[in-house]
């Protein structure tokens, strides 16, 4: 019995590690060659190892039944006991899925929402852009810049710098061109289609209706035979057939088309809208009906649309002649009854037009 | 509203993993505290109550100590969800015992494997509860005397004189006697 004891004793201190280096090394020996005492000490092992794990779970659960009641359990349970409603309860289960459905269709409203915008935003950039066009547009008039060569000049030893088309409106020498022509003017000369040069002068400017009168004041001016067009008084219609002869280039080129709008650009009211070839140089240049009536001037055309270009309506031109002392006109064209070049063909017509329609030539 | 006071109570996983590993009460407190309302959330909605919680909670965090203390832990989920896992598990287990129906449970958290945890787990409650019974079974004043000397580290001359001894070689003797009747009660159990 006290052998036990003192046995028990000593496989305790082994295990618990108490025993100096020379004793657990005879202990060792011992429990090497004594098959009772290893079992002995495996057992005790075992249920010591037992029973400190048995002392740790307690001490822990007596710490957690602590922590356990400073906790409202009652107030918690009822906060979260099965709701009776389902939508609650299907929220609480799928809360995370929820979650990610929801922020995923805020993802795809947004998208959709901000490529919508996009588009808009383009839309307006679009419209934004064309106006800017349109402002250019109006800026752009037909004005042609002449490179011409030495031999077309008389007399004049530089080249003139911008180039346009005019048309007589008196035998006595006045002429109707684009105000934007002769704008920068310091001087301006003209060109008839035989190549014979006068010098003019700007006698009326009307930069409203763009409209400019000119009168040769060149002392080899000869007065020219009657004039065989007359103006237009009343509006022409829509689809109306309508050519012009202008100086794109050094001579006179023809261009035919009809008229597309009654209202020009941006529904300007003072002008037509006519579908027909244009280029710089043709600005000034009249717009004639089947008929040799004079309906328009040339002025500008819109970059951005095919084949739109815009004619100030004959009216205004009258309207210019009237600003300028009647005496001093002559002899002036007048809204014909009956037009002397009504019935003859197109090429009869250009024919008897091609002498009043003249190049201008702006110096500056 | 739940999930607000969760986050703002619990401790981060390193927190609770460290503060364990060196015994830190305040950690394991905040732990407990911390998670218990998502096991009651689950255990009330799976046919149990507080008090089922409360047993089952107790058990999951019990694993995750010692989980931590064994040394290898490893933290290959949250903490979050290791233990609404183990949790989840072992109710369902219980449920199983029960014969209630275990098929459509309600869960509210994502759910990890912890069977080779549970088994370990297992195996250690069975000493648990052995131990406990054997204990039970000795009787006073066998039971303090082996207590204080095993779990509460007494010397023998503490419980000498604790218990009125006139000598330590009568309190070993006492001792021996105890712990052979227990042994005897646990190993045969």
């Amino acid at each position: 019995m006290r052998n036990d004891i003192e046995l028990d004793a000593i496989i305790e201190d082994y295990l618990r590690g108490k025993l100096t280096a020379a004793e657990a090394e005879a202990f060792d020996k011992l429990r090497a060659n004594d098959p009772v005492i290893d079992h002995k000490v495996v057992a005790h092992k075992v249920f010591m190892d037992a029973i400190k794990q048995y002392g740790k779970v307690l001490s822990l659960k007596e710490q957690m039944d602590r922590a356990h009641a400073g906790i409202d359990v009652a107030a918690l349970s009822e906060e979260l006991r099965p709701h009776p409603s389902f939508i609650i309860n299907m929220w609480r289960k799928n809360k995370s899925a929820m979650a990610i459905a929801a922020s995923f269709i805020l993802l795809t409203i947004f998208s959709i929402y901000s490529i919508q915008h996009n588009t808009l935003q383009n839309g307006s950039y679009e419209v934004m852009r064309r106006e800017i066009t349109n402002i250019k547009n109006s800026q752009n008039k037909l004005v042609r810049t002449i490179n011409s060569s030495p031999k077309t000049e008389k007399g004049h030893v530089r080249s003139a710098q911008f180039g346009g088309t005019g048309f007589a409106l008196t035998a006595n020498g006045y002429l109707c061109t684009n105000y934007h022509v002769v704008r920068d003017a310091d001087s301006v000369y003209v060109q008839n289609n035989k190549g014979d040069s006068y010098k003019v002068k700007v006698v009326y400017r009307d930069p409203q209706y763009d409209i400019a009168i000119l009168k040769i004041i060149d002392e080899s001016f000869t007065p020219l035979s009657a004039i065989p067009y007359k103006l237009k008084k009343n509006s022409i219609g829509m689809g109306e057939n309508v050519y012009t002869l202008g100086y794109p280039k050094d001579d006179a080129v023809l261009g035919e088309g009809y008229i597309s709008s009654k209202t020009g650009h941006v529904g300007d009211t003072t002008q037509y809208q006519v579908s027909i070839p244009i280029n710089p140089g043709n600005s000034g240049g009249p717009l004639l009906d089947n008929y040799g009536n004079i309906i328009g001037v040339i002025t500008a055309k819109e970059n951005q649309v095919d084949g739109a270009t815009f004619a100030i309506k004959s009216k205004y031109i009258l309207e210019a002649l009237n600003a300028i002392p009647q005496d001093s006109l002559g002899k002036k064209v007048v809204f014909a009854k009956k037009n002397p070049l009504q019935g003859l063909n197109r090429t009869k017509q250009i024919d008897k037009i091609e002498n009043y329609v003249y190049m201008i030539k702006v110096y500056n | 509203m739940v999930s607000n006071k969760l986050s703002d109570s619990v401790p981060t996983d390193r927190e609770v993993v460290l503060g364990i590993l060196n015994n830190s009460e305040d950690a394991l407190n905040k732990l407990y505290v911390g998670y218990f309302p998502m096991i009651l959330q689950f255990i009330i909605n799976n046919n149990g109550d507080e008090d089922d919680a409360k047993d089952v909670y107790q058990e999951a965090i019990i694993i995750l100590y010692n989980k931590i203390k064994s040394g290898d832990f490893e933290l290959s989920s949250k903490l979050k969800t290791y233990i609404y896992s183990v949790c989840r598990r072992i109710w369902l287990k219980k449920l199983a015992q029960q014969s209630k129906k275990t098929n459509n449970v309600s869960d509210f958290e994502d759910v990890v494997s912890v069977e080779v945890d549970l088994e370990y787990h297992e195996e250690k409650d069975l000493q648990f509860e052995k131990m406990g019974s054997a204990l039970e079974n000795l009787g006073e004043p066998c039971k303090t005397i082996i207590q204080d000397f095993y779990i509460n580290n007494l010397s023998m001359q503490d419980i000498c004189e604790k218990f009125g001894y006139t000598n330590t070689d009568n309190a070993k003797t006492q001792k021996y006697k105890c712990l052979q009747r227990l042994k005897k009660l646990f190993f045969q159990s």
